[in-house]
């Protein structure tokens, strides 16, 4: 039941927030409060996962006409998402400290938070989708009222966009629901499905849209661009880690014979991301675009490990996946906040912060030196491992991928060159960089999250390791 | 049939009651009576007629939106014209032969046209005249359908299910069909639709767009899918056409639109097109759930839309897009009702508007079109194009100072929390409808 209070509870609050938090304000640590006891609820449930396979949470609202049956189903690697989540939302909690319109804003934020624990923890297909398509809505709101100037056309973008991955994803649901019988994933056996191949692909495109991948990527460089710093983390950290999350659960580990027969595809799809989204951040000037096409190279990261379809493969792709979270969001929030105050979003109208603000000058270095895989941070130990498990299962020729790393010090480096360091710019010289100490204080434990991680992988390994290991029948992995 | 006697007098008597304060009163306590003699499903006892549990729950969820238009409503004549209404929705859904249907179908019609016959203006008028030939023509086609029907079968009170279907009554019934398709607004015979909806009053076009087109789908697929199931064969291929056609060109039209109301008519034409798309999955088990499904929550969320447009434009039908610029900023309650229902239109979860499209989609994938749901599927994605639209008109955008919407009176916020919890119930509680089954009781 607690669980079931977990998704529906945050949806109902929202409500309640939104109408009697305006003039008292408290928003803000109604969703602190909401969203550590969040994480401290995850916590006790990766506690308490049974050694293998799923721990079953509950099974509400049963009808079993059409399936339509809330199943929550927990194991390793949906727990690790559940925590991803949490310490997500309380980071974009913490660096949207002074935003405006609070309750309204940190409504739709709890709001979010139901369904996006429900996808991870819903193990029906029907319901999977119903909480996916919910987390749009929150969002499509965050972009368009507290968005930049083109925050419309980013938002009406997304929605569509998205949207259109929705219903691929829906048409795939009920192919497979005619032709095992069963919304429930962990009961949808390939072998019995009569078009694996059609369902493949329409998962496949569903996720490579929201993940996203090279050429369905267009939305997103827009929509990180113009949400406010803290939804562009929420973007970066969850939305893209919900189209990994169905890659790797759906894609990969249900249609194991057909991810075995198309693994080139996302292979291929992974590469074409990674290294265009690495030649797109080094051609642009205007930083939160640069930060933006870094986060979408990850992903293509992240597809390469995936399509590796091996244990240590979909381990890197997960610990990756945790790594970007943690990096990206740190780097968004400073770039929101640069713009914030110098009114540009030009790289070339900064210059030379670091004699004004050496701290959030040195905390965007170590973001953006964890992005380019500097040794010691995360993005090091996350990089390296999906270039060993890509190498091991597709050849040394993948070894290419490091190539991508360079592409990224390039552009990193330059960035530095351009907006921390050299000569300091007019604009810098007038500008006062004072912030928030509850958003300074949630960077820096990010920074040092990034950095401990980097020296210590092995405690995040210990519990990724262990996500995949249950999946002994897989076709081709070993 | 105690509930269609206790409607009928419902309604002629309310005339008397006009300018009294008993007025309102009145019929809110009788639709509540007669809703509860539907609940205790009373027996029907006449001939041709017969009810079953989906056909009662409909018209539960008919008199909710009664309920909540007469609370809505201010011009009384509409109220008494909305339980006439409410009294043939009881004739049409219970019809179990032929002529019984065309009957009441007629009586429908007949209470159509005179709903739209206020007419305050010359575009009221434009709307009133198009959807009065349109009836027209559309009557003509049904007679012409059930003397062709007739004259192949050789009675006149045919029951469609254990029959073998001759050509003449094959002819006779298509015949049939393409004036009911008029009503339904199915492309190419939906012209009338846009404009009638959208000029006449928007309370009216809440009644006939929002009631009186689900209860005739409804009602349709019930009485004819014995012979939809026997001639698939030979009409799959015209009814696929139809449908996609009239969800497309629904969508496409409702893109362009400045006016509220004719976006709304237009995306009134699309629903029409994914309902339709449910009668080329007859065999499935899943179509009469679908289309059961698809009918409630439209008759919320239309019925809805209709009323909210009509309270904030003070019954005048030419709200446009501008005018809701910023709605949020000084109604944020009619923001929400706005953006739920649309929402629900658009297919997001939770809210009925979902489960209906996932079920009638489902039914098309079950009877194995897949192809046809995937066409539905990126229509709701196109759709998303001018609901999105719509809601960032409400949220997103600075409002214009002269703004001319009216502020929402207390009862018509009542009325449009019945309706939303309406959308919010068969969102979650799906169990409700799948419960029901359109076997006789």
């Amino acid at each position: 039941m607690i669980y079931l209070l977990t998704i529906f509870l945050p949806m109902l609050l929202a409500g309640y927030i939104y109408l009697f938090t305006r003039r008292i304000g408290g928003a803000k640590y109604i969703a602190l409060a909401l969203f550590v006891a969040l994480f401290i609820e995850a916590w006790l449930t990766y506690a308490n996962l049974l050694p293998s396979g799923y721990t079953i949470l509950g099974s509400y609202l049963d009808v079993k006409r059409f399936d339509f049956v809330l199943t929550l189903q927990v194991d390793r690697f949906s727990v690790i998402m559940l925590l991803l989540v949490s310490v997500l939302l309380i980071f974009v909690t913490l660096t949207s400290w002074s935003v405006k319109h609070q309750s309204a804003y940190f409504s739709l934020l709890i709001f979010f938070a139901g369904p996006i624990f429900g996808l991870f923890m819903s193990t029906n297909l029907l319901w999977f989708f119903i909480f996916w398509e919910l987390t749009l809505i929150p969002v499509y709101f965050l972009i368009g009222i507290w968005g930049d100037k083109q925050r419309i056309f980013a938002a009406m973008k997304f929605f569509i966009y998205t949207h259109l991955a929705s219903m691929l994803m829906l048409l795939a649901f009920f192919l497979l629901y005619k032709q095992s019988g069963t919304f429930d994933m962990t009961q949808i056996k390939e072998g019995v499905l009569t078009t694996p191949a059609l369902i493949w692909w329409l998962l496949f495109i569903a996720f490579a849209i929201k993940m996203p991948l090279f050429p369905f990527h267009t939305w997103l460089p827009i929509a990180h661009v113009e949400a406010p710093a803290p939804v562009s983390s929420l973007l970066a950290g969850v939305l893209l880690k919900m189209g990994a999350y169905g890659m790797i659960r759906l894609v990969v580990l249900m249609l194991p014979h057909q991810a075995q027969k198309y693994d080139y595809i996302i292979l291929i799809l992974g590469l074409a991301t990674l290294f265009y989204s690495a030649f797109m951040a080094l051609y642009t000037t205007h930083i939160k675009k640069m930060v933006a096409y870094s986060s979408i190279s990850h992903m293509g990261l992240v597809a390469i490990a995936i399509s590796a379809l091996s244990f240590s493969g979909l381990s890197s792709a997960l610990f990756e996946m945790i790594g970007h979270a943690l990096t990206i969001s740190i780097l968004f929030v400073i770039a929101g906040i640069f713009h914030e105050k110098t009114g540009s979003w030009q790289m070339g109208d900064m210059g030379g912060i670091m004699q004004k603000a050496p701290y959030l000058a040195t905390l965007f270095v170590i973001g953006g030196l964890a992005a380019l895989g500097l040794p010691s941070t995360i993005g090091f130990v996350g990089e390296l491992s999906v270039l060993i498990s890509a190498i091991m299962a597709h050849g040394v020729w993948l070894a290419v991928i490091a190539a991508a790393s360079l592409l990224s010090a390039g552009y990193f480096i330059w960035a530095f060159r351009r907006v921390i360091y050299g000569k300091q710019s007019k604009v810098v010289a007038l500008t006062n960089f004072s912030i928030n100490p509850v958003v300074f204080g949630a960077l820096v434990i990010f920074a040092i999250l990034v950095i401990a991680f980097g020296i210590f992988p092995q405690f995040l390994f210990s519990g990724i390791d262990r996500a995949f290991d249950t999946y002994h029948l897989l076709g081709g992995l070993a | 049939m105690s509930a269609f006697v206790l409607m009928l007098f419902a309604a002629l008597f309310s005339l008397a009651l006009h300018r009294t304060f008993v007025f309102k009163p009145f019929v809110l306590l009788m639709i509540v009576l007669s809703g509860f003699l539907i609940f205790l499903k009373t027996p029907v006892l006449m001939y041709g007629f017969a009810q079953s549990s989906a056909t009662n729950l409909f018209l539960l969820v008919i008199f909710i939106a009664l309920l909540a238009f007469t609370l809505s409503e201010d011009k009384e004549i509409n109220i008494t014209q909305s339980l006439f209404i409410g009294a043939a929705s009881v004739l049409i859904l219970r019809s179990a032969t032929l002529l019984t249907f065309v009957f009441s179908f007629e009586a429908v019609s007949i209470i159509s046209f005179a709903v739209v016959g206020h007419i305050r203006s010359s575009i009221q008028a434009d709307g009133a005249v198009k959807m009065f030939i349109s009836g027209a023509l559309a009557t003509a086609l049904i007679v012409l359908g059930l003397a062709l029907f007739t004259f192949g079968g050789g009675n006149f009170n045919l029951s469609l299910s254990n029959m073998h279907f001759n050509a003449f009554m094959e002819v006779g019934l298509w015949v049939m069909l393409g004036g009911i398709f008029y009503k339904l607004t199915i492309v190419p015979m939906h012209a009338w639709a846009a404009d009638s909806y959208a000029n006449i009053k928007p309370s009216s076009a809440a009644l006939l767009s929002g009631i009186a087109k689900s209860v005739v789908f409804v009602a349709v697929l019930k009485l004819f899918e014995p012979f939809f199931i026997q001639t698939l064969h030979v009409s799959i291929f015209i009814l696929i056409v139809l449908s996609v056609l009239t969800m497309t060109l629904g969508n496409i039209l409702a893109m362009f639109q400045k006016r509220v109301g004719k976006m709304l008519a237009y995306s009134s034409i699309a629903q029409a097109g994914y309902m339709l798309m449910v009668f080329i999955a007859v065999k499935s088990s899943y179509a009469q759930i679908g289309l059961l499904y698809l009918a409630i929550a439209y008759v919320f969320m239309q019925t809805a839309l209709y009323l909210l447009l009509d309270n904030i434009g003070g019954g005048i039908s030419d709200i446009t897009l501008d005018d809701v610029k910023g709605l949020v900023k000084k109604d944020r309650l009619v923001s929400f009702f706005f953006a739920v229902q649309i929402f629900s239109l658009a297919g997001v979860p939770l809210l009925a508007g979902f489960m209906g499209k996932a079920i009638a989609t489902y039914a098309v994938v079950d009877a194995g079109y897949w192809i046809v749901a995937l066409i539905a599927l990126l229509n709701s994605t196109f759709s998303i194009g001018y609901y999105g639209w719509f809601i960032k008109n409400i949220y997103f955008d600075h409002g214009v100072k002269q703004s001319r919407v009216m502020s929402v009176t207390t009862s018509a916020k009542i009325a449009q929390i019945i309706l939303l919890g309406g959308t919010l119930f068969f969102g979650i509680f799906a169990f409700v409808v799948f419960h029901t089954s359109f076997c006789s009781l």
